[in-house]
């Protein structure tokens, strides 16, 4: 039996009200959706997977070393190919012979990983599953209006509370509800309304009938969103009540979650002490996978609220659309085999203590700069915590040319030089981005920790690494 | 060791002209240099050259110095490149000076120069920040600015300082570059001007920040074994000091001090047998208005967190204890990165033999410069006397 150790979800502070897509197109085509959530400039799929699962990880006490499997399912990866588990496993600590997993294709991914995950578990092993997405369309598209942002994990634990149930799925083909070809960066779907309906209605239906319980006594149950509309008008035929439907769905605050809708909808349903909840993923194409999770007495650490309130040039500001992109005049060239070579630091915060006199470097290397001794350091892990010591905030016009994107999508940022907490005492210094969200400002003095955002991009290649943002007193 | 002596030294305007070239710059300014010197120096007398650029713009990456020096007649004469970020030029004049105490050399060329404003903003930042510690500081989206900036946050945190006295760095400055023909920004500004300025990385704005310049300058040193054959002049390089410093700010002891410049200045000033009250004037760094009250306290001027009150009490305006900046410093004059450090012995130079115009002082007999890499990776400071001939 495959219990959970504990549950994460995260969501970007950032939310774009639907009047504000009203006001500016003249129309909102999505239903039932009061607003979106909006990754930040340095913000995607996998960032906001380190989010839920580190959540999820520290719900569960888990140490990420041991955790045996690792089951991503998302629509929109950074890469189309390149996988994320790698870049993932090392942020989030993981150890090296961690089986790992990507599922894509289909909104339908998240659940199906956790279908992946819940075997990996039955067969012993510590399982974490994470759902990550932010899908986009056309401008004027309902997969557009309705696209928010969002991820959700779970820690399955053959000996954790709860349990996870024997999924069922069925498949019935129904091609142009929802696709992307091959190259292409937006979803769409032909938009046949009757034809979507049908599609969702019957497909869930016949894999929820498949489940062993009946989905009547479920007061909460996690289906798949694609907008605010769709899953109620499946209520009757799955036979619950549309209560069930809103105590387990996201995307009435959060917008279409893709990938990640079903699990966030489980993680808010379990963190608003719903116990039994039935999940049902539906995707592309014509699939659903459905299955029972006993959230009894299972840890949820959720974060999903907004902050920060965008109108419409500030979305398209934020997503990248109305923006240059990096202009020319060249960026400071850090080569990727160099920059791999800092991955324990720009992931883990792993610093040197100097073997002589035990002073903590950062990155560790070159000579002690307490007592000069040359390359003698022995690796220790930061908790990531600190204490702000300088800073400033880069405004229009101050950013180098590899961070003038950032700086159009995002606006000011905080550059900041923090004292990190040492494991035992003691403390090490480095220069890091400060996180802020709405009308936060950042100090000399102010305690922050760490997460995992986008550095920059070079050469086409992703930089991902630690910043801090304010501690919660 | 052979007393080193500067016998000429002289600079362009310093300012935006996009359409001049770095070696027409650098011949007017060697023009300049040769002109100050009271006797001929002929071209074939000197023996080195020594040149300091960052090399903006990338015109000239490699070979820059003899690109310049052979273009002026300096043919077949070894010359150096120095490129110690925005300390360039200083180092380029203690390089002159080691030549000329080493006894290779009796007259040495030191010049500097960069073109920054023939380029678009983008690439200008991207040059602006190449000094920075690539890998980790830079990465945070800081050049220069966002450096000192962050410097200024941990002043303003430790200190009885506020932004407003960054604003009279600026007013003593323009006042003084106001009164300098060779200045960039020769007008003054008023204490409201300052403070109100755009933001440029808080708590910086635009008049704590020095512009970006073009230009060149240069000095002619000789050895005191030659020195009667060019002039009665008696400008003596009376102390040297330069240390290095960890390039990045968070690996340092301090971001409220730059130790490279405490370290140049301690040598210097026990080189030259002299304490700061001896000094009558000083050309200190003043990239940004930060780095102007950090230098007060690294040179010694006054205790460390004093800074604000030298400035607010007019201690180093043109009338007052000690002077700093009377050519109108990096703030006015202008910053065209390797030229800058030559271009304030230019102006000790004019201020020591009586040559500095509206800004000249009362007969000052020592003066300092202090010049700084980055922000605090190279620091050079030199004290020049002005001794009695026939004493």
């Amino acid at each position: 039996m495959t219990g959970i150790a504990g549950v994460g979800a995260y969501a970007p502070a950032g939310r774009l009200p639907a009047e504000a897509v009203t006001a500016a197109r003249g129309q909102f085509a999505a239903s039932g959706i009061e607003q979106t959530a909006v990754p930040d400039a340095d913000e995607d799929t996998l960032t906001m997977a380190y989010e839920a699962a580190t959540r999820a990880l520290d719900a569960a006490a888990c140490d990420p070393s041991a955790v045996d499997g690792l089951f991503v399912g998302t629509t929109n990866p950074p890469y189309e190919e390149e996988a994320v588990a790698p870049r993932l496993v090392s942020t989030l600590g993981l150890s090296a012979d961690v089986t790992t997993r990507q599922l894509e294709g289909s909104t339908r991914a998240g659940v199906d990983a956790l279908v992946d995950a819940r075997e990996a578990a039955e067969a012993g092993g510590r399982a974490l599953v994470v759902a990550s997405d932010a899908p986009r369309g056309p401008p004027d598209d309902p997969v557009e209006h309705a696209g928010g942002a969002g991820a959700a994990a779970l820690v399955l634990d053959p000996d954790a509370p709860g349990e996870v149930g024997e999924p069922v799925e069925h498949v019935s083909p129904y091609p142009g509800t929802r696709f992307r070809p091959a190259g292409a960066a937006e979803t769409t779907g032909l938009g046949v309304t009757e034809y979507d309906r049908e599609a969702f209605r019957e497909t869930v239906a016949a894999a929820a009938a498949a489940l062993a319980t009946d989905l009547g006594d479920a007061d909460a149950l996690a289906l798949q969103s694609p907008d605010g509309g769709l899953p109620y008008r499946a209520a009757g035929a799955l036979g619950v009540d549309t209560a069930a439907i809103q105590a387990g769905t996201t995307v009435h605050d959060l917008g279409d979650t893709g990938a990640a809708s079903p699990l966030l909808g489980l993680a808010s349903a379990l963190a608003g002490d719903h116990e039994s909840v039935p999940v049902i993923g539906y995707g592309s194409g014509g699939g659903a996978t459905a299955l029972v999770v006993d959230g009894s007495a299972v840890p949820v650490e959720i974060d999903l609220d907004g902050v920060e309130t965008l109108d419409y040039a500030g979305y398209l500001r934020r997503r990248g659309e109305v923006t240059t992109g990096e202009p020319e005049g060249g960026g400071a060239y850090v080569s990727v085999p160099n920059w791999r070579r800092t991955i324990p630091q720009r992931h883990r915060l792993v610093a040197g203590r100097c073997r002589e006199c035990g002073t903590l470097a950062f990155p560790p290397g070159g000579a002690c700069t307490d007592c000069g001794t040359l390359d003698a350091y022995d690796d220790v892990a930061l908790p990531g915590s600190g204490v702000v010591e300088a800073t400033t905030v880069i405004g229009q016009g101050g950013a180098p040319p590899e961070f003038v994107e950032q700086q159009a999508r995002g606006g000011s940022y905080v550059s900041a030089i923090v004292a990190l907490d040492g494991p035992e005492g003691g403390s090490v210094s480095t220069p890091v981005q400060v996180l802020r969200e709405g009308e936060e400002s950042v100090a000399v003095g102010d305690r922050v920790e760490a997460t995992i955002r986008r550095i920059y991009t070079q050469e086409g290649v992703a930089r991902y690494g630690v910043k801090m943002r304010l501690a919660v007193a | 060791m052979r007393d080193v002596y500067v016998i000429g030294a002289g600079q362009t305007p310093f300012g935006a002209f996009p359409g001049r070239s770095y070696r027409d710059l650098f011949a007017e300014a060697f023009s300049a240099a040769r002109d100050s010197v009271d006797g001929d120096v002929p071209t074939g007398d000197i023996d080195e050259a020594v040149v300091g650029t960052l090399g903006v713009g990338g015109r000239q990456l490699g070979l820059p110095g003899p690109a310049v020096t052979e273009h002026v007649g300096l043919h077949n004469v070894p010359c150096t490149r120095i490129e110690n970020a925005c300390a360039a030029g200083g180092y380029a004049v203690r390089q002159a000076v080691q030549a000329i105490r080493s006894g290779m050399a009796d007259v040495v060329l030191a010049g500097g120069f960069d073109v920054m404003t023939d380029m678009s903003g983008d690439v200008t930042k991207y040059w602006l920040g190449v000094s920075g510690e690539t890998e980790w500081e830079r990465l945070t989206g800081t050049t220069f600015s966002g450096v000192y900036a962050q410097m200024a946050s941990a002043y303003l945190e430790a200190y009885d300082a506020t932004p407003e006295d960054f604003g009279r760095v600026a007013v003593k400055n323009h006042a003084n570059g106001a009164k300098n023909p060779k200045a960039h920004l020769g007008f003054e500004c008023s204490l409201e001007d300052a403070v109100s300025a755009p933001e440029v990385a808080e708590p910086l704005n635009l008049y704590h920040c020095c512009p970006t310049s073009d230009g060149a300058a240069a000095a002619l040193l000789v050895s005191e074994d030659v020195v009667d054959a060019y002039t009665d002049e008696r400008i003596r390089v009376a102390g040297v000091g330069a240390a290095s410093e960890r390039v990045g700010l968070a690996q340092r002891d301090s971001y409220t001090a730059i130790s490279a410049s405490q370290v140049a200045a301690k040598a210097a000033y026990e080189a030259a047998g002299v304490t700061p009250a001896d000094l009558d004037f000083a050309e200190v760094h003043d990239c940004f208005a930060i780095a102007e009250l950090v230098a007060y306290e690294d040179l010694g001027f006054c205790e460390p967190g004093e800074a604000a009150r030298l400035l607010r009490e007019g201690y180093t305006d043109p009338d007052g204890e000690l002077p700093v900046n009377t050519s109108g410093g990096l703030k006015s004059k202008g910053h065209p990165i390797g030229a800058t450090g030559i271009g304030q012995v230019a102006e000790a130079f004019d201020q020591l033999t009586g040559d500095a115009g509206e800004r000249q002082l009362e007969a000052p007999r020592y003066g300092l410069t202090h010049n700084v890499g980055g922000s605090g990776g190279a620091s050079v400071v030199h004290v020049f006397e002005r001794e009695e001939v026939g004493a």
